[in-house]
């Protein structure tokens, strides 16, 4: 190797530039173009995914992330005295087992949210075209 | 292989200036049927993309050929490659020519599909030197020759085997080589470079023969 070459490649030709320069071009088989178009057109027939709707996302995350930081701020202010007061952990029934009216409310509450994120989904897929 | 699209496609891209009519960018749009195609393609006309593959199948394919050297899978290459250019369209920001932008798509799913699915090279000290032309008949032993020394370009190390497949399909062009591997000129010649040194310790009689058939034409002209 001399330094011309590294300098540029072209300053000294040799037979491997020849040989290497000079190939005889293929020709596109006939079917090629329509196989492309083929694949193209089919790419093109498929619909864009849907984008994720985060304007409508937002307020359910934001609400979902409250409801669990308010969960875990509760869990955390209740656990903590019961910690420092028993080294053993006794299961603590909640006051709704006890009290069959109040553990009625609360699974009325659950039905109502679930029959509302039902509707409200249906409603949202309707828009979309999706229903 | 270059079309005349190609060379077309890089004098614009330089800039050069007319001395007749300075056409204004609209105009240059109109004259060029690769702006007037993605512009058709990006507002819904599938159809104009035809234009696109016709213009570049030849080219597309023989790149794909030379990082190959299988018939069937370069033209899987190139479709792919096409294919590719058809999703990406809207990000061709026109900053560079078309065909600087598609070859440089296209050596991406060249280069990424042949890392995947590499081609089953000899060792490039086990590709055979071809004996002396003297000694078999010239044709033959030329194209033997030919055969070897493409052979072996593909059983170069990955890193110097690029560079000498895009400098010769761009016609030994440095920088449009550069531009297709988004790569430094400067770069590239090093690679390109050792690359040769490589090819030309392994065909050491390839160069003899260079030689002696300067040293003859060059008697030949003294003696005419």
């Amino acid at each position: 190797m001399n330094g011309t070459d590294t300098d540029d490649p072209k300053m000294k030709l040799t037979e491997i530039d020849r040989i290497l320069g000079t190939e005889a071009p293929l020709i596109p088989t006939s079917g090629f173009l329509a196989s492309v178009m083929e694949s193209v057109r089919e790419e093109a027939a498929i619909p864009p995914p849907i984008p994720f709707p985060w304007k409508r996302a937002i307020p359910g995350i934001l609400v979902a992330a409250g409801v669990l930081g308010w969960g875990a701020f509760e869990m955390i202010r209740h656990g903590l005295p019961a910690m420092g007061s028993s080294s053993v952990a006794l299961p603590h029934l909640p006051a709704a087992a006890v009290q069959p009216v109040e553990q009625a409310g609360w699974v009325a509450l659950a039905l109502g949210i679930s029959l509302l994120s039902w509707l409200l989904s249906r409603r949202l897929a309707g828009r979309s075209g999706l229903l | 292989m270059q079309p005349e699209r190609h060379r077309a496609g890089l004098t614009h891209c330089k800039g050069t200036k007319s001395t007749m009519k300075t056409p204004t960018n609209a105009e240059e749009d109109l004259a060029d049927p690769d702006i007037t195609d993605v512009a058709r393609v990006l507002a819904g006309d599938v159809n104009a993309f035809e234009g696109i593959v016709r213009r570049w199948q030849g080219p597309l394919i023989n790149m794909a050929w030379r990082y190959c050297r299988d018939r069937g899978r370069a033209e899987d290459l190139a479709q792919e490659a096409f294919i590719r250019a058809w999703r990406g369209l809207a990000q061709w920001r026109r900053e560079s020519s078309f065909s600087t932008w598609l070859f440089a798509l296209a050596a991406n799913v060249f280069r990424s599909d042949l890392k995947r699915f590499p081609t089953v090279n000899l060792p490039l000290d086990e590709i055979a030197e071809p004996s002396s032309p003297a000694t078999q008949h010239h044709a033959l032993a030329a194209r033997f020759s030919a055969d070897s020394v493409r052979r072996a370009v593909l059983a170069l190390p990955r890193r110097y085997r690029e560079p000498v497949v895009l400098f010769y399909f761009h016609e030994m062009d440095v920088a449009a080589a550069a531009r297709t591997m988004d790569m430094p000129e400067g770069t590239l010649k090093a690679r390109l470079s050792r690359a040769r040194a490589l090819l030309r310790r392994r065909f050491p009689h390839l160069e003899t023969q260079h030689a002696e058939m300067e040293l003859a034409a060059l008697n030949t002209g003294k003696e005419a």
